[in-house]
């Protein structure tokens, strides 16, 4: 990956702007996973780190590093697609590339502040300087508005680069959704005393994202890396493409319900939210049957030659296809029922559906889009998965997983003991948070965390790597 | 069959929201009814 | 053989004005949905209090009430109930003030990042508890453990006290870190979280009160 930055294969200058933004990616990808360890281990030993670097800056750090590194892959892959689809070069590349380093100063900046800073006086100084403090879009408010303009300078690239080039379907998805999702963001951006409206605001960003935008996001991203993976057909691909946005939409805008039913919103919200979002696996089912059906297909029509002409990026792609049903999908429909959710809502439940949904619907296919990049960046015909490419799929894969049933099976205990037997309350909390088979799944968590952190290890190892290797082979 | 109005104020969706499903199914065949049109009209389009 | 091209299913044209009616009326709903939705949760008045007029998110004002989470009938769940007047901070805060406070209040609450530790209406991280009927909680009250352990008479300058120093006061290994808040804020965070307790969360927490009625009867509940 470091190599391609040297010796570069891509013609594209869009693509190779992709690919830079791929490099932080994965870089706060480890900050992610750092972070993650240091909060799972604080579960377990409370006195680690503590006053020093505590459970909230190492979790805030965790899930923003998240949400950054997707956001950053997510440009990185449209930035790759981009030229390709449309055929053309990409109107202001170097006014990218100007964004792309600013976006990076200023994230660099946002994170020291959140390490070494952390929290400041109840003022209006600090959401403006510091954080924000509401979960998942913490970062201060300086922060969101150089954001505003960076993602304005990535969106007038993609959009004009659109009409001055070709117009496949895949990319007139992809120029709707990115405006949607850019714009949700002005959600977020405002101060209220009312916490209800605070909370109603903040999930039209997170729910928006997560399972409406984000969703359609890797449904245009998955088109596209089946038509280059395994050549499937364009005009059916993107007749899924269509299906999957009109489900997606159908059942994400207002599955939004399920995040009002206990935060002050009328009691209305309990049905929309309830049936609406109960519709939304089925999309994801859908998703999933495309991509082992194109798969299955195109590999018999190819007779001689073989089918998949990148097989990391393939094997992350059919991880996205299952991770993203059950994670996204099955425990998300686990806990959103209204008469389910008023015990689990706020338990680790949702921890352990966070867990496999982030991974399996945005992690895998991000990760896959990267290998994609690899390809074109040392310019490969076949890339084939090394040693270190099994072993980075299966031990992230099987650690996320790890967690997500750990999670899962202390959320149980947690609803059981302190929301159901004991009515809620401090007290309830302390007692379920202590019971042995609370404590014992919160260390499978960690040990978890590990096995994913060692997978990781083995992926940056292979994308710096395979590249070069790859190359060597076909020379 | 329709409830007793529960919530806090009575409101539109308040009202449709007092039977078994009421609000969400009403939702749900507004949103779908329309494709039924589409789907005429495609079918039109194509046998031409 | 021209009939298999004629199916509408796998028109693309058919699906792409599906999708864009779909997205596009799920969307007007939604405004209009958040539309209706604002109206009710805007907060109240300090007359809707007086005239006993119930809101869903009560004026800042609500702090000079006694607040309980009673079950109802009608609702089939619990619900704040906002009762007599009670002294916050040993005095009655005028609107203006009470608005002031409630607005430090919850700025103290984001620039110290409570919700990466607790959950809020539910909503958070969940390794501390939640706080979105804290001040109702048992453990807080007149010969409840927090309350008992740092020595005052009310439930608001308990509160405020540990708040300001939560590591002279541990009760378990896992404990709130100092966070430097002042008295003043501290102030602001004990009235955001009585505002925030009178809010109808349409019973959640369920059995709140469950925990309460133990706790009246002498019961320690936890084991």
């Amino acid at each position: 990956m470091l190599t391609s930055i040297k010796s570069n294969h891509l013609t594209s200058s869009g693509q190779r702007l992709g690919m830079m933004y791929f490099r932080v990616a994965i870089i706060l990808f480890g900050a992610q996973l750092l972070m993650g360890l240091i909060a799972a281990i604080q579960f377990i030993y409370p006195a680690f780190l503590f006053e020093l670097f505590d459970f909230s800056v190492a979790r805030m750090v965790h899930i923003n590093a998240l949400v950054v590194w997707m956001l950053y892959a997510m440009i990185g892959a449209t930035y790759y697609m981009l030229s390709d689809e449309t055929e053309h070069e990409g109107v202001a590349i170097g006014l990218g590339k100007l964004a792309f380093w600013v976006l990076t100063l200023a994230v660099t900046i946002v994170v020291l502040v959140y390490i070494f800073i952390q929290i400041g006086p109840g003022k209006e100084s600090t959401i403006w300087l510091i954080n924000e403090g509401r979960e998942y879009i913490e970062a201060p408010r300086w922060a969101d508005i150089g954001i505003v303009v960076v993602v304005l300078i990535f969106y007038w690239n993609v959009f004009a680069t659109y009409l001055a080039g070709k117009k496949t379907g895949i990319m007139t998805v992809m120029v709707a959704n990115l405006l949607a999702l850019a714009g949700l963001y002005l959600a977020g951006m405002f101060f209220t005393d009312n916490i209800s409206m605070d909370q109603f605001w903040w999930w039209w960003v997170i729910h928006l994202w997560v399972e409406a935008t984000w969703e359609v996001f890797v449904g245009t991203l998955a088109a596209y890396a089946l038509i280059k993976i395994i050549g499937a057909k364009r005009e059916v691909v993107e007749m899924w493409l269509w299906i999957e946005v009109l489900m997606l939409f159908g059942s994400g805008i207002l599955g939004l319900g399920h995040h009002y039913f206990w935060i002050g919103t009328p009691e209305y919200w309990w049905e929309i939210g309830a049936l609406f979002s109960a519709l939304e696996p089925v999309p994801l089912i859908a998703m999933f049957v495309h991509v082992l059906y194109d798969w299955g297909k195109e590999q018999g029509i190819n007779g001689e030659k073989p089918a998949i002409n990148n097989g990391p990026a393939m094997a992350w792609l059919v991880t996205n296809a299952f991770g993203n049903f059950l994670g996204a999908g099955i425990w998300g429909f686990f806990h959103t029922l209204p008469q389910v959710n008023i015990y689990t809502h706020g338990t680790q439940f949702t921890a352990a559906h966070g867990h496999l949904s982030f991974f399996g619907a945005y992690a895998t296919i991000l990760i896959g889009t990267m290998y994609l990049g690899l390809q074109g960046a040392y310019g490969v015909k076949q890339m084939k998965a090394t040693f270190n490419s099994k072993m980075g799929l299966f031990l992230s894969t099987f650690g996320v997983l790890g967690m997500g049933v750990a999670l899962t099976i202390a959320g149980y205990e947690q609803v059981l003991v302190e929301r159901a037997e004991l009515g809620a309350g401090w007290n309830a909390f302390f007692v379920a948070q202590d019971l042995p088979w609370y404590v014992q799944a919160q260390l499978w968590r960690a040990i978890m965390g590990v096995v994913t952190l060692l997978g990781f290890v083995y992926l940056v190892l292979d994308l710096l790597t395979i590249g070069k290797k790859a190359r060597a082979a076909e020379a | 069959m329709i409830d007793q109005f529960t919530d806090v104020v009575p409101s539109f969706f308040g009202m449709l929201n007092q039977g078994p499903l009421t609000l969400t199914i009403f939702l749900h065949t507004v949103i779908v009814l329309p494709m039924f049109w589409i789907y005429a009209s495609e079918k039109k389009k194509l046998n031409k | 053989m021209a009939k298999e091209n004629l199916s509408v299913w796998t028109s693309i044209p058919f699906w792409r004005r599906s999708a864009a009616w779909v997205t596009g009326f799920a969307s007007i709903l939604l405004i209009w949905l958040t539309f209706d939705t604002m109206g009710q949760i805007s907060m109240g008045t300090e007359a809707d209090l007086a005239k006993g007029i119930t809101k869903r998110v009560p004026a800042p004002t609500v702090i000079n009430y006694h607040i309980d989470y009673k079950m109802s009938e009608k609702r089939g769940h619990e619900v704040p109930v906002i009762g007599k007047k009670q002294p916050f901070f040993g005095k009655e805060w005028s609107e203006k003030e009470a608005a002031a406070l409630l607005h430090l209040g919850k700025l103290t609450s984001q620039a110290k990042n409570c919700m990466n530790c607790h959950t809020l209406l539910g909503n958070g991280a969940y390794y501390a508890p939640d706080l979105t009927k804290a001040w109702l909680d048992p453990a807080w009250q007149k010969s409840g453990a927090m309350q008992a352990m740092t020595g005052k008479n009310t439930v608001e300058e308990a509160m405020a006290e540990f708040l300001q120093h939560p590591s002279q006061y541990p009760t378990h290994a896992r404990m709130m870190p100092n966070l430097d808040i002042t008295a003043e804020e501290a102030k602001g965070l004990v009235a955001f979280l009585k505002h925030m307790s009178s809010i109808d969360t349409n019973g959640f927490p369920r059995n709140f009160s469950k925990t309460v009625d133990q706790f009246k009867n002498g019961g320690t509940n936890a084991h």
